[in-house]
């Protein structure tokens, strides 16, 4: 009598809400390294670089509470810390202290109930001697990055050479995703590249070989820069245990790059530092001379991604690019996105009508083919693309797992100087529709559970009901035909109540 | 609430109040050097909180203000950079650059002139005029991501060793009116020294925090706790105030400190005696209104006695100093 009909994929799972706003949520690498055992964080504040980076990291108030502690010699009470924190700083202040805790940063307190006022704070003294080092300079660490022998002979890269092949390695990955499955084949990034994207779930392979985005890779390609490298690099962590790479130093040398400077070019050993060495406009090169083994082999990987540039695979020298220098800062990490290069670029490039229509001033092939996600595209010149935001074109977008918070986000983060006249940025009945589109998606909401048929009596189905309905798992009911569904968390109860009961009735 | 900060620090170098400093031993001293390793530090981590955050110093010098250094690059020397892979190059540069430059002013210095008052005034007008400055070129440049949002937290933190000079109270309370209006807070750290009137009353209307140092080997420590944290972040961690304000002004006609005033009715200015004509608007008071002021004087508050409790006023104090 009982039978396991219906079912239906949970929905929803692909719209779990982003979250856009800079600032408040923290930062991605923050999450991955509050999962790190204590042995592991302790050897990465080792380097000063390190600490300093993941300082950054933090949330202000959590920076704040290590400056103060930072010069203290001996643990303070709680009660003198806490007794700076006003009224409203309450919540947020406890909650550093714990993120701090989880972190390493400060010591776990110990869980034996005891007045708050017993509670000492001292920093963790690798963490605290690190980062005093990196404050106050000197050391022997060595740790933010030599600085390569100035050579002739093979200068090291510009500037503007630099953000070139940044972009266009960025582009490459980029491009790669969005126009797989279209037919068109553009260049393909390295293997390691492609094995990445497969990893991170943004791209998987169908019918065999091909490699096609996913839904999360759509999403993915309406992030900022910022946080889809960083995307990218969390998941370059996790695959770094897994081939055997020791993530401290995967870590380490990844925190050192983003203190790691574009535009200066230094020397080489050590044993040159002592001397003073002329300054030209050229772009800093790095030795790779004591590097690590694991921090070599990451050199590949890294010049795949864009964030250092060799001259040559075997080249002693590197030059970090913009993405890695701007790693653990908010300033953009990629240059102007666009071909032509005039100030208009870094702005934005997409003008939206109240009559759905949309001009986008770019020839850049990335961005068409990311607006080519939710737009109809109907005209294309030299340097303007235009095109109209149709019912189904966003109704694709959607079907790809792409939100309508997502598509008006990347509208607001590219629009046009002309558009920021506007009050609201965009216009209202555009953002309102594409939300409504949405919602029409979502009007059809489904659950996962059974269908319970084929009582014997209505006294039964009363019986089985009542039960279901104490328990409030009952979703849906018909009690004309004597049938009702319940969630699938209920079932097992609901199963063993019939089973009692009908064993009793035997 | 995370956005970067600009902080501009003033630096009061008199080489005389430094010289007390160091030899004084009721409070132990302060030996300039000593002094000055606390303040990289410190600087060091302002820049170290946020990569965007940005950094100017200047120093007061006797009769000068100097712009020591800045993180747009507008005071760099050409030094010559010594790289060090054991600390983060832009820490190397601010220290080296500010250290040169004030040893650069310090070996200029002529020991033999008899030393001019200090140039804080010029300094905090500097200081107002290059954040004004940057706050337009942020907005500027803002108006391309998201608006209001990159605007900066631009704050002054006043390093003073110096006693007030009561010449310079207009051109304070000039700076202080147009901090109020750059939505500037101005936090003043009195390292040496009695209580600055001025001082107290800048960072008291700018709603920012005073600190008279009483332990100057802690003076890192009070840095990194009273000066550090943003203004967003005072609404979660308090910083010190003051909760008495010494709100004596200067008259206008003998730059005295004065604890009662007379107040011209038309434009405000401040005298310590009643005047028949008011030096700034040439207003013209009646002769009546005079006898009754002057009958009603306290006696303690004749011209010929100090017109303050405390000896704060300098004998050369009466030529305004010329910022710059």
């Amino acid at each position: 009598m009982v039978g396991p009909s219906i079912r239906i994929k949970p929905a929803g799972e692909s719209s779990k809400a982003s979250t856009v706003d800079g600032g408040e949520t923290s930062h991605r690498l923050i999450g991955f390294l509050l999962s790190q055992p204590q042995s592991t964080m302790n050897r990465l504040y080792q380097k000063p670089s390190s600490c300093l980076s993941i300082f950054r990291l933090l949330q202000p108030l959590e920076r704040q509470v290590v400056m103060n502690l930072l010069w203290l010699e001996t643990p303070i009470p709680g009660a003198t810390m806490a007794a700076w924190v006003t009224r409203e700083g309450k919540r947020p202040y406890q909650e550093a202290l714990s993120t701090l805790q989880s972190l390493h940063i400060l010591p776990q307190q110990s869980t034996r109930p005891g007045p708050p006022q017993s509670v000492k704070h001292n920093l963790n003294p690798t963490f605290k001697a690190s980062l005093r080092q990196a404050i106050t300079g000197g050391g022997t660490s060595g740790s933010f990055g030599i600085l390569a022998e100035n050579d002739d002979k093979h200068p090291a890269p510009d500037i503007e050479a630099l953000d070139a092949f940044a972009l266009e390695r960025w582009e490459t990955i980029l491009y790669y995703m969005v126009s797989s499955g279209t037919g068109q084949f553009p260049a393909k990034p390295s293997q390691g590249v492609l094995y990445l994207l497969q990893r991170s779930g943004l791209m998987a392979t169908v019918h065999g070989a091909t490699l096609q985005i996913t839904s999360a890779g759509f999403q993915f390609l309406l992030h900022p820069p910022h946080e889809q490298l960083w995307e990218l690099l969390l998941q370059y962590l996790q695959m770094a245990e897994e081939r055997q790479m020791d993530l401290v130093e995967v870590l380490s040398f990844l925190l050192m790059l983003s203190t790691t400077e574009l535009g200066k070019v230094g020397i080489h050993t050590i044993q040159f530092i002592a001397q003073v060495t002329q300054a030209l406009p050229h772009a800093q090169s790095y030795s790779t001379e004591n590097l690590s083994a694991t921090q070599k082999a990451m050199l590949e990987d890294l010049r795949d991604y864009g964030l250092i540039r060799q001259r040559t695979a075997t080249s002693r020298k590197f030059s970090p690019t913009r993405l890695a220098t701007t790693l653990t800062s908010s300033s953009p990490p990629l240059p102007t996105s666009a071909g032509t290069g005039d100030g208009s670029h870094v702005q934005g490039f997409i003008v939206l009508e109240t009559n759905y229509r949309l001009y986008a001033y770019t020839d850049n092939p990335l961005q068409i083919a990311v607006l080519n996600l939710f737009v109809t595209l109907k005209y294309r010149f030299p340097n303007l693309v235009v095109g109209q935001i149709t019912r189904d074109s966003v109704k694709k977008a959607l079907a790809n797992g792409i939100t309508a918070d997502q598509i008006i986000s990347y509208l607001i983060t590219h629009a046009h100087p002309q558009m920021r006249k506007n009050k609201p940025l965009l216009p209202v009945t555009v953002q309102d529709q594409i939300r409504l589109w949405e919602l029409e998606r979502n009007r059809v909401k489904s659950q996962e559970g059974y269908l319970y048929t084929a009582f014997a009596s209505h006294a039964d189905y009363e019986w089985v009901l009542d039960y279901a309905k104490k328990l409030g798992v009952v979703l849906w009911e018909n009690p004309s035909k004597r049938c009702f569904f319940g969630s699938v968390e209920g079932h097992m109860n609901i199963r063993g109540y019939i089973e009692r009961r009908s064993a009793g009735n035997a | 609430m995370d956005k970067p900060s600009h902080l501009s620090v003033i630096v009061d170098l008199s080489p005389t109040q430094w010289a007390f400093c160091a030899q004084s031993t009721a409070p132990p001293g302060l030996p300039l050097q000593t002094f000055l390793s606390q303040l990289l530090a410190f600087l060091n981590a302002h820049i170290a909180c946020k990569d965007e955050n940005t950094l100017a110093v200047f120093g007061a010098f006797p009769g000068q203000s100097v712009m020591l250094y800045s993180s747009t690059g507008e005071a760099m020397t050409s030094t010559t950079e010594a790289t060090d892979p054991n600390t983060y190059r832009p820490f190397k540069t601010l220290d080296s650059t500010v250290m040169s430059s004030i040893a650069e002013r310090f070996n200029s210095y002529d020991v033999t002139e008899e030393e001019e008052p200090i140039g804080l005034v010029g300094c905090l007008t500097k200081a107002l005029c290059y954040i004004n400055r940057t706050i337009s070129v942020v907005s500027a440049s803002a108006q391309g991501t998201e608006g209001a949002t990159r605007s900066i937290d631009p704050r002054i933190l006043v390093l003073s060793v110096s006693p007030d000079q009561s010449s310079t109270y207009i051109p304070i309370m000039n700076s202080i009116f147009s901090a109020q209006k750059l939505k500037v807070t101005i936090d003043v750290c009195k390292v040496f020294g009695a209580d600055n009137v001025f001082l107290q009353q800048a960072a008291h209307l700018t709603g920012g925090a005073y600190v008279q140092i009483e332990r100057t080997d802690a003076l890192l420590q009070y840095m990194m706790m009273s000066f550090l944290p943003p203004p967003a972040i005072r609404q979660l961690i308090s910083v010190p105030t003051q909760d008495r304000v010494d709100f004596r002004a200067a008259c206008f006609c003998h730059k005295r400190i004065v604890e009662i005033g007379f107040v011209c009715s038309v434009c405000l200015s401040i005298f310590c005696q009643p005047v028949p004509v008011c030096s700034t608007c040439r207003t013209k008071f009646p002769i009546k209104t005079l006898q009754r002021l002057n009958a009603s004087r306290p006696l303690a508050t004749t011209p010929s006695t100090p017109g303050t409790p405390r000896p704060l006023t300098q004998k050369n104090g009466a030529a305004l100093p010329r910022p710059g």
